[in-house]
C-alpha cells in the first residue's frame, strides 16, 4: 500500500486509461492502520477485503457501492501482523505475527469474528500463513526455520506437522493445485518441495497413527544467490515462480519425464539412480524492461526482453507480439 | 619405577607441590562450587517456578471468575464462550506443577497461554496486563 493505506494503485500512466481498458484507482483506505499495511487479502467471494498491519490489527473491509467499509478489526496479536490468510471455505481466517503465535478467526453469517485458536507452536516471528486449497489445513513459515501445519482435531487447533530442513528464515510457502505439495522458500536460497504420504502409502514412508507425514522431496539449491522471499505455485501449469532478494524473478517447471513420487533437480538431463524427474529451471528474468505504446488500435504493440518473453509463454496462456 | 631412594621421595615431594597444590586446590574448589551452585540453582528454581506458578494460577483465578459471572447466561454466544473457559480450567488442572522434569511442559504452558489469549479474546478483554509501550524495531 502506499503509506500507511490500503489502495489500489494503477500502474505508472502518463495519461488517464479510456473507460473499459486499464486499471484505475477506486479506493484509498488511508483511515484504518497506524503503521505499515503488511499485506492484503481478498475473500473467496470477493466481498471483503483484509489488511494485515505492523500496529497488531487485522482490518476487515466490505465491499460497499462507493467504495469500502471496516467491519471489524481484528485485535490481539501482540507486535506487528505479518500475513493473514482465508481459508478456501471462506469461514476461516488465519493471522499471523512477530510475536510468534498464529492466530485462527472464525466468521459467522452475521459478520461476526471470533477468535477459535491461538498457536504458539513457532519460537520465532512467524511470516507467512497460507491454507490448503481443499481442506481446513494451516500452514505457516518462520524465522525459526520451520514451516508447521496446523488443523482441527477435537474441537481445538494443533500443530500436527514441523517441517524441519531450511537452514534460515523460512519466509513463504505455497501449496499445489492439489495440495499434496508444499513448496518453501528461504533465507538459506533454497526451495523445498515436501511431499504428504498418508499412511498405508505405497511408498512405505511411516506414518504415525492416523496423521500423514511431510517429507522433503527435492531441494533446489544454487539457482538464487540471495534470500529468497516468495514463492508462487501456479494452479493451472504447476510452473513455481521465485522472487529473490537478487533482483530476479525466475520460473520452475517439471520436466516431462519426471516421476510423482521424487521430482528432483539436476542440471543436466541425465538420470540419477533413486530419481526419476527433473525439475529445471526454465526461464529467469533479469533486468527486465517491458514497454508499451498507448494505442487505439485493438491489439496495441507490446514488447518485452526475450526473456520475460519465455516466461510469459510458459505461465500464461495468452500471445504477445515480439 | 626406579628404585626410589629417600633422597628422591623427598624432591619428588618438593617438585610435585605445585602439580599436588593444584589438585587438592581443584578439589575443594569444585566442592565448594558445586554448594554454591545448588544454593544458586535452588534460588534460580524457586523464582522462576513462582513465576510460572503466579502466571497459571493467575489464569485460574481469571478462569474461575467468568465462568461465576456468565454462569447464568444460557444463549449460544455464551455457551462457546464457557466451553473455552472449561478447556482452560481443565488444561491448567491438569498441568503436572510437581514435576520440573516433565517433558511437555514448555508446551503446554505455551497451550496454556494460547488458551488463555483466545479466552480474552472472546470476552473482549485486554489479554495484555503490563503497562507501558514497547517500541518495535525495523522489521520486514
Amino acid at each position: 500500500g502506499l503509506g500507511q493505506g490500503v489502495g489500489l494503485t494503477p500502474p505508472c500512466r502518463s495519461h488517464p486509461a479510456p473507460p473499459g481498458q486499464g486499471w484505475a484507482c477506486r479506493a484509498v483506505l488511508g483511515e484504518g492502520h497506524q503503521r505499515t499495511v503488511r499485506r492484503v487479502a481478498w475473500s473467496p467471494c470477493g466481498s471483503y477485503l483484509a489488511s494485515a498491519s505492523f500496529d497488531a490489527t487485522t482490518c476487515i473491509w466490505k465491499r460497499q457501492e462507493d467504495g469500502f467499509e471496516c467491519v471489524t478489526t481484528l485485535e490481539g496479536h501482540e507486535n506487528e501482523v505479518k500475513s493473514v490468510a482465508w481459508a478456501p471455505s471462506g469461514n476461516l481466517l488465519a493471522t499471523c505475527s512477530r510475536d510468534k503465535s498464529v492466530w485462527v478467526w472464525e466468521v459467522d453469517e452475521e459478520e461476526e469474528y471470533e477468535c477459535v485458536s491461538v498457536l504458539n507452536s513457532h519460537t520465532q516471528d512467524v511470516k507467512h500463513v497460507v491454507w490448503h486449497p481443499t481442506q481446513e489445513l494451516l500452514a505457516s513459515a518462520s524465522y525459526d526455520d520451520t514451516v508447521k501445519l496446523y488443523q482441527e482435531e477435537e474441537d481445538d487447533w494443533v500443530c500436527c506437522a514441523t517441517l524441519e530442513g531450511h537452514e534460515s528464515t523460512v519466509w513463504s510457502v505455497a501449496f499445489d493445485c492439489s495440495g499434496e505439495h508444499l513448496a518453501s522458500c528461504s533465507d538459506d536460497r533454497t526451495v523445498r518441495i515436501w511431499r504428504c504420504y498418508r499412511p498405508g502409502n505405497q511408498e512405505g514412508v511411516s506414518c504415525s497413527g492416523t496423521d500423514p507425514t511431510w517429507k522433503c522431496i527435492c531441494n533446489l539449491s544454487g539457482y538464487h544467490t540471495r534470500t529468497i522471499y516468495d514463492v508462487s505455485w501456479c494452479h493451472l501449469t504447476g510452473a513455481l515462480a521465485t522472487a529473490c532478494g537478487d533482483d530476479a524473478i525466475r520460473v520452475f517447471e517439471e520436466s516431462p519425464s519426471s516421476a510423482p513420487q521424487q521430482p528432483s533437480f539436476s542440471l543436466a538431463a541425465h538420470d540419477s539412480p533413486g530419481w526419476v524427474g527433473t525439475l529445471h529451471c526454465s526461464a529467469s528474468v533479469l533486468r527486465t524492461s517491458v514497454e508499451a505504446e498507448p494505442s487505439l488500435k485493438k491489439r496495441p504493440r507490446v514488447s518485452f526482453s526475450r526473456h520475460m518473453s519465455l516466461m510469459a509463454r510458459a505461465v500464461l496462456p495468452v500471445s504477445f507480439l515480439e | 619405577m626406579a628404585v626410589a631412594s629417600a633422597s628422591s621421595d623427598m624432591f619428588d615431594e618438593i617438585v610435585m607441590a605445585e602439580e599436588r597444590f593444584h589438585g587438592e586446590g581443584y578439589q575443594e574448589g569444585y566442592a565448594e562450587g558445586s554448594h554454591v551452585g545448588v544454593v544458586e540453582g535452588r534460588r534460580y528454581g524457586s523464582l522462576h517456578g513462582a513465576k510460572i506458578g503466579s502466571e497459571v494460577g493467575s489464569y485460574l483465578g481469571f478462569a474461575l471468575t467468568w465462568q461465576c459471572l456468565l454462569q447464568n447466561c444460557t444463549d449460544e454466544k455464551n455457551s462457546k464462550k464457557m466451553r473455552a473457559l472449561d478447556s482452560l480450567v481443565g488444561m491448567i488442572q491438569k498441568f503436572p506443577y510437581e514435576d520440573p522434569t516433565y517433558e511437555k511442559l514448555q508446551e503446554d504452558l505455551e497451550k496454556i497461554r494460547g488458551k488463555f489469549k483466545q479466552v480474552c479474546s472472546m470476552l473482549n478483554i485486554q489479554s495484555d496486563f503490563r503497562i507501558g509501550t514497547e517500541r518495535s524495531s525495523l522489521t520486514f
